[in-house]
């Protein structure tokens, strides 16, 4: 297991609300090391996805930091947060989240091209024919089925080749079995890569194949990490 | 929940309102009901207090209560008529002749007026220009009170001695207002007025001058109903009666135009602010989906929801309305502002009625457009609580296109426009922008195949349009269309009389010289000659009226406001020649050394006069010239060169038949500028003379054609926001999409910058295109008035490749401000969907 890629210290989100400050994450930390992998799992409203907004860069907490590939996101603008998500981060998203203007080609492109990739139309290319779809290259999104798009996600996902993989609910809108398809795909890459995969699930089975659980409640960690 | 009162139902929707006022939908309701309103309102003013200008000038403004107006004098029975009556009595004399000066010669507008001048209203004048006004009074025989622009182009001052002709007179007095001037709008030139015992000593005016003679009556409305009666029968074909009733009837042409125009314009800008009100009001609905099946499980019934919806459309279509018709109001002073010299000085306010038309104007695009989607929110099944798949049953086609066709309808009637004009206008319109619709689109698509392999930010903004290919090329050609009418306007204000005017030779005649007496022609002639003038033949002229053709009245043959109704409500200048005048060609028939004999003279026709009045060879026509009535066969039709500033005349008799009629000469020279002098000395040897500088005429045809079309462009600037209404609504509804877009791209590590510069070249290229159709649009349509309209050499306008520059700015700041949220998505919006 290499150096740590993902450390959180003391994360507090507090959100004001109508009844005054509503706290949704309690001071919470973890560390995560190259290669390992977590799942955050918890019911509505525990936490999860606010957790994993933080850890991701995509908002900032409003006590304690995040440290993402050695970089402090809480000193980093929005833009340069957004820099770092471009060379660091993937995203599978339960709503796979594809850009209807573009075809499933051009979104996997989209992270290389965002990261100045010169290689891109290729390096897409390869990684959609890794996934299943070579033959699917120029179909728009609404041409393809809900497992083919979350398979372009994950294509996508790993097409910039992060060092740490965010997935929120990724078998969520899909069938089991296509859930399950979809989450052996992500797990091979995974360990073909050495990337560091966190994912929030309510997926019990999917949770257990990760190396590390921890379960939120009410924003507090109420199962620790494991080595 | 089962009653719930009505005032508990508008507070609930009032409060609604409040809180939806943030939402962008409502917002651009909002504004493109105030673009709506504002351009009705504003138009409808502008009708209205124009109307009023007109009525005013008819009851008050004659100067009298009944005018016996002609172009000669009255004959002493009519005049006697008159006295045995008691009527009070006036007399007004007016023509156009040049006033000398010491330095220049100005042309101006002369009326000679005796004591009892006016006999209703009153002068006012002044000391000094700019001075206080006194009312009342009139200039003494030797005194002359001119308008303050004489001073200004003659440079003299209050004081100082002109000449009307031969006579010098003192100008004691500037001339502020006249009563029986109010409606003139064709103020060309300055008036100079003078007492009636002043104007043979001018020798001005002569048999066969040009003149309007005015014989102003007053007295109880019995006696003069009785006088009315007394001379109609007797009225010669140059002489007409006016009273309040018969008074100007049409607005002067250029103006009257442009009021059409105006309300052209208004009629799009309703129409693109109805569609922008569709589409927001069908935004509106469709978010209002789970709200509205809330409030049924809720127990509201489909009645009361339905209701509560419609309040909430009502309070804020009340709203819009009233603000636009403050605007429309305020809009219209601008519009009399740009407008301002060749309007009345007095213009009524023109009441409330306008307001309340505008607004009834935007409530009826309100109710028309936005009722459909509205009518859906009432019949969402309560079950899509639990279900959001399920939608409300459509609304039928017949109510969505039945309800927007009613209110259309109702404000064209409102409106009251020229139907078939508008109707062959919309439905060009509708032709055109298919196709061009169709060209676009597949513009579009042969770019996206183009730029398959172009930089990411390309095929992120061509994607976004190619994703609503029907909208991009919709809102393509609206700011298309909109572009080209703007640019076309401009096009043919700026370049038009330039054009005309660099394509006449060198050497075309710059002056024209009128009512040269027969005693005089030869010496005048000479004097041309001694100032190398270059002249054109000296032509007879005689005025005369057409009265019938083969025997059947003229006014029963021609259509109102063709070209031959201008013909035959005025004198024509009647000619006679030996040989056809330069510039001229036959068409069909025979000059007259060819001729056949006949018992009736020959007359030879300009061929498009001829078309209007229907006549075709043989065909016999009656003038009255000089109060005698002259029978001609048509023997030849000819085209007129018109512009090569030479003498043209719609009517050539064969030479010999007019002989034993007054008739005066009338010729054109040119005169190399700077010999103003020269033009003095003429017109102080020549008093009778009339000296036309053609140059002044076209600076103020320049200017007329300037203020009217400035008008025009004011307006369509509303058409300009409605098309802008459009643009934002059309928005609207990709928003949601494009905040979730512009999350998605920053998760997945997207600078700002490049979304920014996908909306821009998205929107710059939207706006582009619809740049580049303006500018082909209006080269093409160019190109055919000036080889079809105006028969000018066209050449290309450079110029009209900025419309596409000026089509990115545009749409492009408009399409960047309209997304700005999607900019400022935050990136977390992509975890909480879902």
């Amino acid at each position: 297991m290499g150096a740590s890629i993902l450390i959180a210290r003391n994360l507090s989100k507090v959100v004001p609300s109508a009844e005054g400050e509503l706290t949704i994450l309690h001071r919470l930390s973890l560390e995560l090391r190259q290669g390992d992998s977590l799942a955050i799992v918890g019911a509505s409203g525990s936490g999860k996805s606010t957790l994993l907004g933080l850890l991701a860069g995509l908002d900032l907490p409003s006590a304690g930091s995040v440290t993402l590939a050695g970089q402090d996101l809480g000193s980093l603008d929005e833009d340069q947060r957004a820099r770092v998500r471009a060379e660091h981060v993937g995203f599978v998203f339960q709503s796979f989240q594809l850009l209807d203007s573009l075809n499933a080609l051009e979104n996997v492109m989209l992270p290389l091209e965002l990261d100045g990739r010169k290689d891109a139309r290729e390096h897409a290319r390869s990684l959609l024919e890794r996934v299943g779809l070579g033959q699917r290259l120029s179909h728009s999104p609404r041409q393809l089925s809900g497992g083919e798009q979350q398979r372009v996600a994950i294509a996508r996902a790993f097409a910039a080749e992060p060092a740490v993989l965010f997935a929120d609910e990724p078998t969520g809108n899909l069938d089991s079995h296509t859930g399950e398809r979809i989450s052996d795909l992500l797990f091979e890459l995974n360990q073909e890569r050495g990337t560091t995969l966190v994912l929030v699930t309510h997926d019990e089975r999917l949770a257990q194949r990760c190396r590390r659980l921890i379960r939120l409640d009410a924003g507090h960690l109420v199962m620790p990490l494991e080595a | 929940m089962a009653r719930l009162p009505l005032l508990r139902l508008c507070s609930l929707a009032l409060r609604q309102l409040l809180r939806d006022a943030r939402a962008g939908e409502l917002r651009v309701l909002f504004f493109a009901l105030l673009v709506a309103v504002a351009a009705s309102t504003a138009i409808g003013y502008f009708g209205a207090r124009l109307n009023g200008a007109m009525l005013l000038r008819a009851t008050e403004f004659l100067g009298a209560d009944l005018l016996l107006q002609g172009s000669s004098p009255a004959r002493p029975e009519q005049l006697q008529a008159g006295m045995d009556l008691d009527l009070g009595h006036a007399r007004v004399v007016e023509f156009s002749s040049v006033v000398a000066g010491d330095t220049g010669i100005q042309l101006s507008s002369i009326k000679a007026v005796d004591g009892a001048y006016p006999l209703r209203g009153e002068l006012k004048s002044a000391a000094q220009p700019y001075g206080a006004e006194v009312r009342g009074g009139g200039p003494a025989p030797g005194e002359a009170w001119v308008e303050p622009r004489l001073l200004v182009a003659l440079n003299l001052k209050i004081g100082d001695n002109i000449d009307v002709g031969s006579k010098s007179l003192r100008m004691t007095r500037v001339l502020t207002y006249e009563p029986d001037r109010a409606g003139d709008f064709y103020s060309l030139t300055p008036r100079v007025l003078i007492n009636l015992a002043d104007l043979e000593a001018t020798g001005v005016v002569q048999p066969g001058s040009r003149v309007s003679y005015r014989e102003l009556w007053s007295g109880t409305p019995e006696a003069l109903a009785s006088y009315r009666n007394t001379i109609k029968p007797g009225l010669e074909a140059n002489q007409r009666l006016q009273d309040s009733r018969d008074g100007n009837r049409q607005i002067g042409g250029a103006l009257g135009k442009a009021e059409r125009y105006l309300n052209m314009a208004s009629l799009v800008a309703v129409l693109l602010s109805g569609v922008a009100v569709a589409l927001s009001a069908n935004r509106f609905a469709s978010r209002r989906f789970d709200a509205s099946a809330l409030l049924r499980c809720l127990g509201l019934s489909r009645r009361q929801a339905l209701l509560l919806f419609s309040l909430q459309l009502a309070m804020l279509g009340l709203l819009a309305s009233l603000s636009g018709a403050l605007l429309g109001w305020l809009a219209q002073l601008g519009l009399f502002y740009l407008l301002g010299g060749l309007l009345p000085n007095v213009v009524p306010a023109g009441g409330l009625l306008p307001a309340i038309a505008g607004i009834g104007t935007g409530l009826v695009a309100l109710t028309g457009f936005a009722l459909p989607p509205l009518a859906a929110l009432g019949r969402v099944p309560p079950l899509r609580v639990l279900r959001r798949d399920l939608l409300p049953v459509p609304p039928s086609t017949w109510l969505v296109y039945g309800a927007a066709l009613l209110a259309l309808a109702l404000i064209m009637w409102r409106l009251s426009l020229d139907l078939v004009l508008t109707f062959t206008l919309l439905g060009g319109g509708l032709i055109a922008a298919l196709i061009l619709g169709g060209l676009l689109l597949f513009g579009l698509q042969s770019l996206r195949r183009l730029l398959a392999g172009a930089s990411l930010p390309w095929r992120l903004g061509l994607g976004q349009l190619l994703r609503h290919p029907l909208a991009a090329a919709g809102q393509s050609l609206a700011f298309g269309l909109i572009l080209l009418s703007m640019a076309l306007i401009a096009l043919l204000r700026g370049e038009l009389l330039d054009t005309w005017q660099n394509q006449l030779p060198k050497d075309a005649p710059n002056y024209f010289a009128l009512n040269i007496l027969p005693a005089e022609k030869d010496s005048f002639a000479e004097r041309l000659k001694d100032f190398s003038a270059l002249g054109a033949p000296l032509y007879p002229v005689i005025p005369g009226r057409l009265t019938h053709i083969n025997d059947e009245p003229v006014r029963h043959i021609v259509s109102k406001d063709s070209s031959g109704d201008r013909a035959i409500q005025r004198d024509l200048s009647l000619t006679w020649a030996a040989e056809l005048p330069p510039g001229n060609t036959l068409l069909a028939g025979t000059w007259w050394n060819a001729q056949a004999q006949d018992s009736l003279p020959g007359v030879s026709v300009e061929a498009k006069v001829a078309e209007s009045l229907k006549l075709k060879l043989g065909d016999r026509m009656i003038f009255s010239v000089g109060g005698m009535d002259r029978e001609v066969r048509v023997t030849s039709l000819r085209t007129v060169n018109w512009d090569n500033f030479q003498p043209n005349f719609f009517m050539i008799f064969e030479p010999g038949t007019l002989k034993d009629l007054p008739t005066t000469y009338l010729t054109s020279f040119y005169l190399a500028p700077g010999h103003d002098l020269q033009v003095v000395e003429l017109s102080r040897a020549f008093p009778a003379v009339t000296i036309l500088q053609v140059e002044a005429l076209l600076e103020q045809l320049r200017s007329i054609l300037a203020q009217v079309t400035l008008a025009v462009e004011y307006v369509l600037l509303f058409v300009l926001a409605a098309g802008l209404a459009v643009l934002f609504s059309g928005l609207q509804a990709t928003l949601d999409e494009r905040i979730q877009q512009g999350a998605l791209l920053r998760a997945l590590g997207a600078e700002r910058r490049l979304l920014v510069k996908t909306r821009r070249i998205e929107f710059g290229l939207l706006g582009a295109a619809s740049g580049l159709l303006a500018a082909l649009g209006c080269e093409l349509i160019s190109l055919a008035l000036y080889h079809y309209a105006f028969d000018l050499t066209w050449s290309p306008h450079p110029w009209l490749l900025a419309l596409p520059v000026v089509g990115a700015v545009l749409v492009g700041g408009a399409g960047i401000f309209g997304t700005r949220r999607a900019l400022n998505a935050t990136p977390l919006t992509v975890l909480r969907e879902g």
